[in-house]
């Protein structure tokens, strides 16, 4: 009786799981199947083209024994830490200053302050190559003209990883500058005025205020953000194909290279397994923390 | 939310200039110079003859601007059949998704139905998985359907996103059910709910979402790169990345620089016309959120 009536609530339903189809189908088709399958691969030696060869674990051994991967992983983590600092600092700090209710003009800044985001990562990543290079770049020309050393950021192992750094901040910084800035306008202005009245500074303010209201909003912003900055991948392609050595190598480029220029596929599917692993043992403690500090915000009050 | 934000705008006015407020202004106005920089920088240099000098910044400036570099992207690439792939793939699967999203959406903020909110979870749960974690069987799965070098390989699998429906959804959720028990009681099905009286109501955020859709599309990488094997299917991005080294040439700055303002300029141009629905929208959404 019970489940005739579920079945007639599913039935009546109907028209509703058709609206909502379209994505569980297609995250069946090109998400869990593939991600399932990339799984068996783990096991598998593979071309792609001849039949398979069942190898076990040996593509795990060879991950933990490929220094390569721990080089990729070691710069991708760097990314991620130096990126997500820069980026959410930015990002809160002009969210802040274009909140500021006398600002003039304050539609133009937005705009203006947004267009990196708007712009490829692909084409940037030309222009800042012409910007980083050794010979010939604007960096360097700078550097030489206050009698400086130039540097030779793209090619050596050394500073590879700042001109990627930089493209990826200045062109992801905007996209979070937004989020903040929508989530500050949602902030009761009272609070503002109040803490004005009593005489609280800027800084304060951003403390007292704004970082507690936006904290869900901050950590959603941190959570995407540690996602996207693990996959990077285009800003070391164009810039420094992973260059000099490995020194500026991603794990995702490591993968792409691995499955579509040697043809490793069930090594390549075993790097993706890595980087999923990694990333949710990430956003897991990243939730539990949260979660541990909002019971504890929560319970403090009583 | 609107008249909520009006009167904040108002006030601007009542407030004058103070020094105080000076640098604020200072450091606005110095990273504008550094978010619109590299574009003025490939604007220049692509106007640039080859032979002019490049670096300093003295040279950003052409001194006999010239529209040659233009001519030689198009003699190193199918250009326009090149623009013309982003564009279709753009915009088919922007307005594919915009509508998924928001048919999804309004699913799941308007509805109770079994299985609710496990479905919600999954669809969040989703997120957390890198799209790169079964990039290997997605490219077999193209191969073997035979979507490889078509505009389907890219169209399809993103056309309902996760995010894009969580979006919708936070944004729907906020309109009234009373209409929609009205609208019931007149014989309008749930479908000409949604189409007639959600979807105009809804129009703002459908814009936001559309302009942020767009700009990822036209932007996307590595899912052209992967799927589009031949010089005239690639999108622009993939036709510019392999621009540097090209017919086993390394080709000067000013014809790639060339290339990236055909990459680039066509989506600020649109979003200098669509930027009022983004910010506005976006706001709304969050807001809301």
């Amino acid at each position: 009786m019970a489940k005739n009536g579920l079945l007639q609530r599913i039935w009546k339903s109907r028209i509703v799981y058709l609206f909502i189809s379209p994505f569980y189908i297609l995250f069946l088709i090109f998400g869990l199947f593939p991600l399932l399958w990339s799984f068996y691969l783990t096991f598998q030696d593979w071309n792609g083209l001849s039949p398979m060869t069942p190898i076990g674990l040996g593509n795990y051994t060879a991950l933990l024994r490929d220094s390569t991967f721990f080089e990729a992983l070691s710069n991708t983590a760097l990314y991620w830490v130096v990126d997500i600092v820069f980026i959410l600092a930015l990002a809160l700090i002009f969210a802040s200053l274009l909140h500021n209710v006398w600002l003039k003009g304050a539609k133009v800044f937005t705009v203006a302050l947004f267009l990196p985001y708007v712009t490829a990562t692909v084409a940037v990543g030309l222009v800042f190559n012409m910007i980083f290079d050794f010979n010939s770049g604007l960096i360097n020309s700078i550097l030489r003209s206050l009698n400086t050393l130039a540097v030779p950021w793209l090619n050596s192992t050394q500073f590879s990883k700042i001109p990627v750094m930089v493209l990826n901040i200045w062109r992801a910084m905007p996209w979070y500058m937004l989020i903040i800035f929508s989530g500050l306008q949602a902030i009761n202005p009272e609070y503002f005025e109040a803490a004005t009245v009593d005489g609280a500074n800027a800084i304060q303010k951003l403390f007292y205020i704004t970082i507690p209201s936006l904290a869900p909003i901050l950590f959603f912003c941190f959570l995407t953000e540690t996602i996207e900055s693990f996959r990077i991948f285009t800003e070391p392609y164009i810039m420094t194909a992973g260059g000099p050595g490995s020194s500026s190598l991603s794990i995702v480029l490591y993968l792409y290279r691995n499955g579509f220029e040697i043809f490793k596929m069930g090594y390549a599917s075993t790097i993706a397994y890595a980087l999923t692993f990694i990333l949710l043992v990430i956003s897991a403690s990243q939730t539990f923390l949260l979660r541990k500090q909002g019971t504890m915000v929560e319970e403090n009050p009583q | 939310m609107i008249p909520a934000i009006t009167p904040v705008r108002e006030n601007r006015s009542i407030h004058h200039f103070k020094a105080s407020q000076l640098p604020v202004y200072i450091i606005l106005v110095l990273w504008c110079l550094v978010s619109i920089f590299p574009l003025v920088w490939m604007l220049g240099t692509a106007l640039k003859p080859v032979e002019e000098p490049i670096g300093g910044l003295n040279s950003m400036i052409p001194h006999v601007p010239t529209l040659e570099n233009f001519a030689k992207v198009a003699t190193l690439l199918p250009l326009a059949r090149n623009t013309l792939n982003s564009a279709v793939i753009a915009t088919v699967s922007t307005l594919i998704t915009v509508f998924l999203c928001a048919l999804a959406g309004f699913a799941f903020a308007k509805y109770n139905f079994p299985g609710k909110n496990f479905l919600f979870i999954l669809l969040i749960g989703t997120m957390m998985i890198p799209p790169e974690a079964g990039i290997v069987p997605t490219f077999i799965i193209m191969r073997y359907l035979g979507w490889i070098n078509t505009y389907w390989s890219l169209i399809i699998p993103r056309a309902a996103t996760a995010i894009g429906i969580f979006y919708m959804r936070q944004y729907i959720t906020s309109f009234p059910t009373e209409i929609m028990e009205q609208a019931r009681l007149d014989g309008c099905s749930e479908f000409r709910i949604f189409w007639n009286l959600v979807l105009p109501v809804v129009s703002p955020a459908l814009a936001a979402w559309a302009t942020l859709a767009f700009i990822a599309r036209w932007n996307d990488f590595m899912y052209p790169l992967l799927f589009m094997t031949s010089k005239d299917m690639y999108t622009l991005m993939v036709a510019i990345s392999k621009l540097p080294v090209s017919e086993s040439l390394s080709t000067p700055w000013p014809v790639i620089m060339a290339g990236s303002v055909f990459a680039v300029f066509p989506l600020i141009l649109i979003y200098l016309v669509l930027q009022r629905f983004q910010v506005s929208g976006l706001q709304l959404g969050a807001v809301k959120g």
